[in-house]
């Protein structure tokens, strides 16, 4: 059995002081609260702040998910909500057209309008509650306009609206792809985040290295990536769109991957705030101490969860959630029981969602902030991992940073070779896992758990309600907004569209009609698969 | 290895899912026992995959799936069918649930491979399955 770290660092048996030589508590930790916050950012931990405990959601129509939310409250989960887009409206397209009709509603909500989103959240409140919906970088400037609207038509106050709606345009390049050109998804993404930072909305930016990881990737470049992105995009908020940077720290939050290797998980979480906060001050000049402190949200390994015996993934859910509670987070939502299988259950669902509620109110693990400082392993781990981050981050940097090193290849070479050796590793039994490599079962003994799914028949009135509906909208005013949508993106990369963007939808344009019309006015096809034509006059 | 030598299949995901690692993964074991892979990659139409694999001349279709109503594999092997490649056989990779696998074998999927199945599993079957088609061609 291999024993060493995913990013290929041989574990020795012991480790004591000699393994931390030069350690400074207060350069290389500080207290909680204290610059360089690898101890996490309150002094009294979880006691001050409980994590946010929360299932992703979405699946089949947008009553559909609306129902599971509801759901999902009566079994705890009240800090704030989480969906996911189908795939579908990852790529702004709608559910009616001719390719999209046929997977709406699979894996995630159609979220392709304001009706949608109307539908999605009726009779569960905006404000009270984080409001996380997410899936891929195409809809960011959608969903920011969905929440706009629907606050604005329910009367509520938008200062008072907090969550995160948008995703960096990275994803396309690690692991998971959607239709939209990069380019066009990061001067989209830059206008919502900029929109956002000048109108005081609290509503943040996931930078994701989730997918990076669940496509294989290790802890190492995980980190190395995301301090690239952040780099990447911070940067280019301060110095393309003139924000300042104590302002444009507020955006970003990292959605973090935490997998079954404890120790190596929760030295990662302490590392990465560390490396924020040592990036913020020494290169971004932060004035502020807020600015120093990088949000995380933890995501439990779906690639974890077996297909084989799939109880097995209990355990596993509840060694990652401990860790995730012990490397200091801001919010959780985990993986579940049948996610090698489909989307969450009921049951499944429950069972995660109880996870946390068991880590949380019977372990102990919030009495005390960051418990396992001060283990030699565990330092000596943290110190690791950002040793080996910053090799590799380096390497980005002298390529001229994260878009150069996506357009070099550099970053899906190595998510390629580590998703590879990463499946070796299983094929040749160095690394064991339990019921897929090691203390196997014929497929008789298997037992059967329930499976939610979304039949062809769903797909299809999904989408035969929105080509209904789109007959019944005020067009003509649909028609005028985007003509000034198209005109807005005329104008080229340093007009910002949000303005038109929300006007659009609060006209109930859909995802498909206000993408196609910014890719016609930057001279793509309407449809970015090419099968339907832009049926607007645009002039 | 040199097991799959003289084979060539189609490696591809179909319709809009995105989740791309699995077939990459599948295409390297492949190609590393001698199998010529053509990967087309995301938002493949069943009519696309089908022109690849008149054009390519293939052996075999390999579909990856992460998220699916399973209806476009459907189509895919009824445009197979119309187009009188049913002796292609189509094989699909993914987190595919038991009763699903059940329902694609009895349309016409010749095997499903999930989560975990190793290499050899992967390779020998298409060695031991294709090779009648090599023999006409």
């Amino acid at each position: 059995m291999k024993r060493e770290t995913d990013y290929g660092y041989a574990i020795k048996p012991v480790y004591t002081p000699k393994d931390i030589e030069g350690f400074d508590y207060h350069t290389h930790l500080g207290d909680p609260g204290s610059y360089p916050y690898a101890r996490g950012y309150h002094a009294n931990g979880y006691r001050s702040r409980m994590w946010t405990q929360r299932m992703t959601a979405g699946l089949g129509s947008s009553s559909d998910a609306n129902k599971t939310l509801k759901k999902y409250r009566e079994m705890g989960q009240r800090g704030g909500m989480q969906v996911i887009h189908d795939r579908v409206s990852c790529s702004n397209i709608d559910s009616d057209h001719p390719l999209g009709r046929k997977e709406a509603g699979i894996l995630g909500w159609p979220g392709s309008s304001l009706l949608e989103f109307e539908e999605l959240m009726d009779g569960i409140p905006l404000t009270g509650q984080s409001i996380t919906v997410l899936g891929s970088c195409a809809p960011s400037s959608l969903r920011l306009a969905y929440l706009i609207a629907l606050a604005e038509k329910r009367g509520d106050d938008l200062s008072q609206i907090h969550g995160s709606v948008m995703e960096s345009p990275f994803e396309n390049y690690l692991g998971q792809t959607d239709v939209q050109p990069f380019d066009l998804n990061l001067k989209l993404f830059l206008d919502a985040a900029e929109y956002v930072i000048r109108n005081k909305i609290r509503i943040r930016a996931a930078i994701i290295s989730q997918h990076f990881q669940e496509s294989g990737g290790n802890n190492a470049q995980a980190l190395a990536l995301e301090m690239a992105m952040l780099k990447e995009m911070c940067g280019l908020l301060v110095n393309d769109r003139g924000l300042d940077f104590d302002d444009v720290a507020n955006l970003p939050y990292e959605l973090v991957t935490v997998g079954s290797r404890f120790f190596e998980e929760i030295a990662k979480m302490r590392a990465l705030r560390r490396m924020w906060a040592k990036l913020a001050r020494e290169h971004f000049k932060a004035k502020k101490e807020k600015s120093c402190q990088l949000l995380i949200a933890v995501h439990t390994s779906g690639r974890t969860m077996t297909y084989q015996q799939p109880l097995n993934n209990i355990a596993r859910c509840a060694i990652q959630t401990l860790a995730g509670a012990i490397g200091g987070c801001t919010a959780l939502d985990n993986a579940t029981l049948d996610n090698a299988h489909a989307e969450p259950s009921s049951l499944a669902a429950r069972m995660s969602l109880n996870t946390q509620h068991i880590v949380a109110a019977e372990t102990g693990v919030t009495d005390v902030v960051d418990p396992l400082a001060g283990s030699y392993f565990v330092e000596f781990l943290t110190n690791k991992v950002e040793e080996e981050a910053y090799k590799i981050l380096h390497e980005i940097e002298a390529m001229g940073g994260m878009i150069a090193a996506l357009r070099k290849g550099y970053v899906q070479q190595i998510l390629k070779e580590e998703a590879s050796k990463k499946f070796r590793e299983v094929d040749s039994n160095e690394r064991l896992v339990v019921g897929v490599n090691h203390l196997v079962i014929p497929p008789e003994e298997e037992f059967e758990i329930p499976i939610q799914q979304v039949h062809a028949g769903d797909c299809e009135s999904i989408a035969r309600r929105m080509e209904e509906w789109k007959k019944t909208r005020d067009l003509p005013s649909i028609e005028s907004r985007l003509n000034r949508l198209y005109a807005d993106a005329k104008q080229g990369d340093r007009s910002n569209l949000m303005p038109s963007i929300i006007d659009a939808v609060k006209v109930y344009a859909t995802a498909g009609e206000v993408m196609g019309v910014i890719r016609k006015a930057r001279g793509l096809g309407y449809d970015p698969l090419n099968v339907i034509e832009c049926p607007f006059a645009l002039q | 290895m040199s097991a799959g030598k003289g084979i060539k299949v189609i490696v591809s995901m179909i319709g809009l899912d995105g989740h791309t690692t699995g077939g990459e993964v599948v295409s390297m074991i492949l190609r590393d026992a001698g199998i010529e892979v053509v990967y087309l990659g995301v938002n493949q139409t069943p009519e696309m995959i089908v022109e690849a694999a008149i054009q390519e001349d293939v052996d075999a279709i390999g579909i990856s799936s992460h998220a699916s109503n399973y209806s476009l594999i459907d189509e895919l092997i009824a445009l197979l069918r119309r187009k009188g490649l049913q002796d292609v056989p189509v094989i699909c990779g993914g987190n595919i649930p038991r009763h699903d696998i059940r329902t694609l074998k009895e349309k016409g999927v010749a095997e499903v491979f999930t989560p975990g199945s190793s290499s050899a599993s992967i390779v020998n079957y298409i060695v031991a399955n294709t090779g009648v088609r090599l023999g006409v061609a």
